[in-house]
């Protein structure tokens, strides 16, 4: 389709980029203490964009701007979940960011960056969607600049984030020079038609998992994860695990729907190119939950060990793109929802609770059960549900990712999946333990405002209601993904 | 394309220039060392402290703003190429680009970013005597 | 040898070279400068594969705005002197052999396969072509890096600025 028709498939994101403009001519008018108004207004502007597009839902699968993005139910489910994250994420962010409006134009950016990477269809759009959420984030993880371990933390993602990125533009050349073009599906004709040699193709193919895998934080390429998420401001930390990583594997399953897999069935992965995906994948994904779960183990700080249980549910999910068929797909679509409540919550009990406990230390939880009940008992709940016990949400999530892996005899993995669960409940029930059975001789009381209650009621509901009724958006998640296969 | 063959000639000879006119100077120049003459040359007078001194940081931030309107301009070359094959079109297009990018001049102009010197009033005690 | 040979050869030497001088030089501030000779160097192979306006953008943007912007950090920096003098090696001999291993996967790579995309054997402009690419077909690229820049701009300059200038 063509430029000027592509515009009326565009509205969220026409909408999100003049927000951006308005919102930063308004920052300007506003004084210094009313600067909170850009806050509302993001929130607004990011909600309008989220009703957008969810309006887009029914549409048919349509390519727009000449073939440089493609708007399908795939993309919109993204486009909507990551909108809520960026909602949830201005939400747990506006008791403590008032100063700035910087923050929040910058946390629109990032929507913007995220509405792209979940509908790119081009060499050149993956790399200028994945920049504007990778070069926004740097800053935001380095949005408080007197804190010297924010410094460090921003420092270390953009060292890594631009050395993975130039692999993969790398990668990218390598595509481009073997298939001369840079639409995916052009590439995909081209690898099918051609006989191509399958060492490039490898070597092309492993770049670009570089690059993917840096953006989802999936081992080896999460060297920056543990300080990045202890030292950025604790709802960037939260939203970095929910937001760009959902909108990550967004971009990877469609690469390697489009790409690399056969275009007859689409469920299968390109023969004769051997590549080995599904190999090569399901050791990724087992070194990565291993890794993040056993590093998880060791952790004082509440927020590093929050970093190292989002590098094993990367592993989580990357189980089920091994299978590579719609079920798959559904398991992790239902998952990122179901993680991006829990994690939030997790995320949001941190935050809030953060100036009255005084540290971000595991320890500073001692007897958190007595001294504020209702904060802890959610905290337990998200920690069991990122456990995945039932009867909440992490469990639906865990059981449909591991029935995708087994219903393909995937029984090795599956049997690392429930070893690495069994590691993980140690880290999590911890945090439950310091809770409730440590306890000081006199508890002091904490009190929360109602904001902060509020707030996590309604993270705290979704993760509850999720895990006895799951029916609807495992639906959703099947038809997105279905609608992408064409049936 | 010929034309960088030109840019080519150009390079090499502005080498050329630079280097014999140092070669020329060091053949006639009358040579005595000296102690004073590895001072580096501060407008005459003995140098105070090291030559390292750190920069303002005005400096960096004003690069900074550079480099993003720098690439912006970038983008004007080829459009002007093809301007007057491809008209209104590609005039809106170009608008919109810079029209979003002049929202970025105008934050970092409200914001005082551009802003070399701001003039602290702390002497205004001194200033105040001064005028009596 | 031909002339357009002997001058890749010269681009070549003075492109390493200098990019060695980058990587091993003891001082900062060196490295920053040979970085100016090694960034010109890409411009002339730019050149050298007729991708006019790409040269013409290397030097616009790296050597006459990054490169400024790196020398300004180098010269920003604290006390530059007593910082450490080496870019530390935790093992050359590993890293060498990984340099060369890759090195080789890559050479291998480029040297066997068939490439279909080709560099232009006679050269011409191609500034018109970037030109209406990017006002037809890659329009939306186009206009997103607009909004892009608006946004590394803001928070570029939020993170540069000194706090006490605001209030």
């Amino acid at each position: 389709m063509n430029n000027l028709n592509s515009l009326q498939y565009f509205l969220p994101e026409l909408f999100l980029s003049a927000s951006i403009l308005i919102i930063i001519i308004v920052d300007l008018l506003l004084k210094k203490d009313k600067k909170i108004i850009t806050a509302y207004l993001s929130v607004l502007a990011v909600l309008v964009a989220f009703f957008l597009a969810y309006r887009q839902y029914n549409y048919a699968f349509t390519s727009l701007f000449e073939g440089m993005i493609v708007l399908d139910s795939f993309a919109v489910y993204f486009k909507v979940l990551t909108a809520l994250s960026t909602i949830i994420v201005i939400f747990i962010s506006m008791p403590a960011f008032r100063r700035h409006s910087e923050y929040y134009i910058l946390l629109l950016v990032v929507t913007l960056g995220m509405f792209l990477m979940v509908e790119v269809n081009d060499l050149l759009m993956i790399i200028i969607a994945m920049e504007m959420v990778g070069i926004i984030s740097y800053v935001l993880a380095g949005f408080n600049k007197f804190n010297m371990k924010s410094n460090e933390a921003s420092l270390k993602y953009v060292l890594y984030g631009a050395a993975s990125t130039g692999v993969m533009a790398f990668g990218f050349s390598y595509i481009y020079g073997l298939t001369g073009h840079t639409n995916l599906f052009a590439i995909q004709q081209a690898i099918v038609g051609h006989s191509l040699q399958p060492l490039p193709v490898f070597i092309a193919f492993v770049m670009v998992v570089a690059g993917l895998g840096y953006k989802i934080a999936m081992v080896p390429f999460h060297f920056w994860v543990p300080d990045v998420y202890e030292g950025a401001p604790t709802p960037i930390t939260a939203f970095l695990s929910v937001g760009p990583k959902a909108a990550g594997i967004a971009l990877f399953i469609r690469f390697l729907i489009t790409v690399v897999a056969h275009p007859a069935s689409q469920t299968t992965f390109i023969q004769n190119v051997q590549i080995q995906a599904p190999l090569l994948l399901a050791v990724l994904a087992v070194v990565t939950m291993t890794l993040g779960n056993v590093s998880a183990l060791g952790q004082k700080n509440i927020k590093r060990m929050l970093g190292y249980s989002a590098i094993a549910h990367v592993g989580y999910m990357m189980m089920a793109l091994v299978v590579f068929n719609t079920r798959g797909f559904t398991a992790i679509m239902f998952y990122m929802v179901v993680y991006m409540f829990m994690n939030f919550g997790a995320f949001w009990v941190v935050q809030s609770m953060t100036p009255h406990l005084g540290s971000e230390d595991i320890s500073a939880y001692k007897g958190l059960g007595y001294r504020h009940p209702l904060t802890a008992v959610a905290m337990a709940v998200f920690m069991l549900s990122l456990t995945g016990i039932p009867p909440f949400a992490g469990f639906i999530g865990k059981v449909y990712l591991f029935a995708a892996i087994i219903k393909q005899n995937w029984y090795t993995l599956a049997v690392i999946g429930v070893i690495n669960g069994v590691i993980s409940l140690y880290y999590y029930a911890y945090v439950i333990k310091v809770m409730f059975l440590d306890r000081d001789e006199e508890i002091k009381a904490i009190s929360v405002p109602l904001y902060d209650r509020v707030l996590l009621w309604l993270l705290l509901i979704p993760v509850l209601a999720l895990g006895v009724y799951w029916g609807p958006l495992i639906d959703l998640a099947h038809n997105s993904i279905g609608f992408f296969f064409g049936n | 394309m010929t034309g960088f063959y030109i840019v080519f000639l150009f390079l090499v000879l502005g080498m050329l220039i630079v280097a014999v006119t140092l070669l020329l100077s060091r053949l006639l120049q009358p040579r005595k060392r000296e102690k004073d003459k590895f001072i580096p040359y501060e407008c005459g007078i003995v140098p105070e402290g090291e030559a390292w001194i750190q920069f303002n940081n005005r400096f960096y931030v004003i690069a900074l703003i550079f480099i993003i309107f720098d690439v912006e301009v970038l983008f004007l070359f080829p459009w002007a190429v093809v301007f007057d094959t491809m008209g209104m079109v590609a005039f809106v297009e170009m608008m919109i680009f810079i029209a979003i990018l002049l929202v970025g001049l105008a934050y970092v102009w409200a914001k005082g970013d551009l802003n070399w010197v701001k003039p602290k009033p702390r002497l205004a005690h001194l200033a105040k005597k001064k005028g009596e | 040898m031909e002339a357009t040979q002997v001058l890749f050869w010269f681009i070549a030497v003075v492109t390493i070279l200098s990019a060695g001088i980058v990587a091993f030089s003891s001082k900062l501030i060196h490295s920053a400068f040979a970085l100016l000779a090694t960034l010109v160097g890409f411009a002339a192979f730019y050149v050298y594969l007729g991708a006019d306006f790409l040269a013409v953008a290397q030097i616009m943007i790296y050597v006459g705005g990054i490169l400024i912007l790196i020398i300004f950090g180098v010269m920003m920096t604290h006390r530059i002197y007593d910082t450490s003098k080496r870019t530390a090696h935790n093992s050359l001999i590993l890293s060498l052999l990984g340099g060369a291993a890759m090195a080789a996967i890559l050479g291998m790579i480029i040297f066997r396969s068939p490439w279909t995309a080709t560099v232009f054997k006679t050269l011409k402009p191609t500034t018109s072509m970037i030109g209406t690419s990017i006002l037809t077909n890659y329009l939306l690229p186009f206009e997103v890096i607009s909004v892009l820049l608006l946004g590394a701009l803001v928070g570029a300059v939020y993170l540069a600025r000194r706090e006490e200038d605001e209030e």
